[in-house]
């Protein structure tokens, strides 16, 4: 065989290799990006009480974090158990005081994203913001983790019937 | 033996990395302190053959060698192992340059001696981790030092007769002493391949191993392939006299095989091996047809095969000792990076939120116990739920949870194979400078 043809045959088995993997999508092979929480997530129609929840609970932590500068997905992490959280605040240098102001917000932020997207009524919002103002800490937390109860909660404590809030949902 | 010594544990390095609890940097240099003493050994042992005898200075090699493999095979610490490996590359390198003093007596002639010799290590370097990874798997990675042992020994056992005719007639006439000097270009271009064909070796087993989460018998099944193509690689070589054209295609196809491992579509091990035959196939045109080139026309033969040596070990060094940093960050940032896409997958599931939650929690918890390492995440998913529809779920996220960690580990490599693939394509220069300048 002749050295040019051997030269020849290397560089065509090459690129047929690298241009077979790239268009296979060998160039975006990795983690997918996590979206930048301050962006707003588009809300899907709600037809349960839980996927109102989970909706709420995902604006939630965008919310809080947008506020404390981090991704949704590292505030998700610390605030399942009080370990996490410890290391998450020593990691981003972030006091219980930052993280609950920031974590209201993010309530606040929920509620509002529900009740733009008309999955929460006005009537259900308003005395629901008063009553995030102030809300401390480990009950905000809570509250991200179970936005079901958090809901369903308040259908009782305003004394409005069971099924109130799925009768609001489209 | 010697000369697959350098890849050899390569397979080993992630069992060694665990029993020694150290670090990936740490535990480079297992490869690297070996390397290094040979890239720096090699001349000077060619310089003691030529002086004692090279039946003598290969019989002393191999049986340092074989001493220093004991003494790696029943270290216990990190620091006396990369002792016992300098002292092994000492013993080697006189092993390596003696013999290719004695091969003209065995294969005929001096240019027959170098293919052989030359052919010998590109062969060792493809075969070491596979053979590497079987015996880390079967018996332990101490086994693969020890098993050196009676190896070097019954190879020396002949080679004493050939010693002892060299204390009973005398050295060599001053005259013969006298050595050209080496050949450049074709010895920077060893250099440069060996650090991409380095590359691919270390990072492949350890994309395997760190990343895919492969055993080490089945990783070295895996990467049995660039042997196997290096054989073949070796026939082709036999086809083609020019070798100016035969380095230049290896360079090319070893470039070619690192920048498809740095583009694969999936982590599949299929899919690693067109690039594996690739790289294998290169090594074998491009490591012989630069030996040969080194040696060609040059005397003393032990002299330039010292020079093919040290430049092809510091190649070796330079590879893994501008890579390593690289693709630790990488993997650091790339395991970041997929753990936030895969709470990302778990946050928007459709899944309950208290168990949305309590699965962040167990992931979190895994994340910690695995502190910069690729984690297994099977475990924090465990117990499945009872209910057989929040089963489902929770296992298609463990699924897609698992897809962006296979996604990170393997992303993390893609820079190191990327400028693997450079130094390869970078050693056309000096091979396309060496036919005018030096042959």
């Amino acid at each position: 065989m002749r050295g040019r043809a051997l030269v020849i045959g290397a560089i065509v088995a090459s690129l047929v290799l690298v241009g077979a993997y790239l268009a296979a999508g060998g160039s975006s092979y990795e983690p997918e990006k996590v979206q930048n929480p301050c962006k707003p997530r588009p809300w899907s129609n709600p037809h349960s009480l839980g996927e109102l929840a989970n909706q709420f609970t995902t604006s939630a932590l965008d919310g809080a974090a947008c506020e404390l500068g981090v991704t949704r997905e590292a505030l998700a992490r610390a605030l399942a158990s009080p370990q996490a959280r410890r290391r998450f605040a020593e990691k981003y240098g972030i006091d219980d005081e930052k993280l609950a102001q920031a974590i209201r917000a993010g309530l606040l932020r929920a509620v509002d994203d529900a009740e733009e997207a008309g999955a929460l009524s006005p009537i259900l919002a308003g005395p629901l913001r008063e009553a995030l103002k102030n809300i401390p800490l480990e009950e905000a937390i809570e509250l991200v983790q179970d936005a079901k109860s958090l809901l369903g909660n308040l259908q009782g404590f305003l004394g409005l019937g069971s099924g109130l809030i799925e009768r609001f949902l489209p | 033996m010697v000369l697959s010594d350098s890849s050899i544990v390569v397979l080993a390095l992630p069992e060694i990395y665990r029993e020694l609890d150290t670090s990936v940097s740490g535990v480079t240099w297992v490869l690297v302190s070996f390397n290094l003493v040979m890239a720096l050994a090699a001349v000077p042992a060619a310089l003691l053959a030529r002086r004692v005898g090279p039946g003598r200075a290969a019989a002393v090699g191999l049986a340092v060698f074989a001493g220093a493999g004991l003494a790696c095979g029943l270290s216990d610490t990190l620091s006396t192992l990369i002792l016992a490996r300098c002292v092994q590359a000492i013993g080697g390198a006189a092993a390596v340059t003696a013999s290719l003093e004695l091969l003209p007596a065995t294969v005929g002639s001096e240019q027959r001696a170098a293919t052989v010799w030359a052919a010998a290590g590109a062969t060792g370097a493809a075969l070491g981790p596979a053979l590497g990874g079987i015996l880390t798997q079967l018996v332990s990675w101490q086994s693969i030092f020890l098993l050196q042992v009676p190896v070097a020994l019954a190879a020396a056992v002949p080679i004493l007769a050939v010693a002892k005719h060299e204390a009973a007639t005398g050295v060599i006439e001053p005259e013969l002493r006298r050595t050209g000097r080496p050949h450049m270009w074709a010895n920077l271009a060893l250099a440069m391949v060996s650090a991409a064909i380095a590359a691919a070796l270390f990072l492949l087993v350890l994309l395997l191993i760190e990343g895919w989460r492969l055993s080490p018998i089945t990783a070295a099944l895996v990467v049995s392939v660039m042997p196997l193509a290096a054989v073949a690689g070796a026939r082709l070589a036999e086809t083609v006299e020019d070798a100016r054209s035969r380095a230049a295609a290896g360079a090319i196809l070893v470039s070619g095989g690192l920048a498809g491992l740095a583009f694969l579509p999936k982590a599949t091990i299929a899919l690693t091996i067109p690039p594996q035959i690739l790289v294998g196939v290169g090594l074998a045109l491009v490591l012989s047809a630069l030996t040969e080139t080194a040696l060609g026309g040059r005397a003393p033969q032990a002299i330039h095969g010292g020079w093919t040596i040290s430049a092809r070990h510091a190649g070796v060094v330079i590879g893994l000792l501008v890579l390593t940093p690289i693709f630790t960050h990488e993997i650091d940032q790339q395991r970041h990076d997929a753990i936030d896409a895969g709470t990302a997958v778990i946050l928007d599931s459709p899944v309950n939120p208290l168990l949305k939650i309590e699965l962040a929690e167990r992931v979190s918890e895994r994340l910690e116990e695995q502190r910069g390492k690729v984690p297994t995440i099977g475990p924090a998913f465990e117990p499945l739920p009872e209910d057989p529809g929040a089963r489902a779920e929770v296992q298609q996220l463990q699924s897609e949870l698992q897809d962006q960690l296979d996604r990170g580990a393997t992303h993390a490599f893609s820079t190191s194979f990327i400028l693997a693939a450079l130094l390869g394509l970078i050693a056309l220069f000096p091979i396309a400078l060496s036919k005018e300048v030096e042959l």
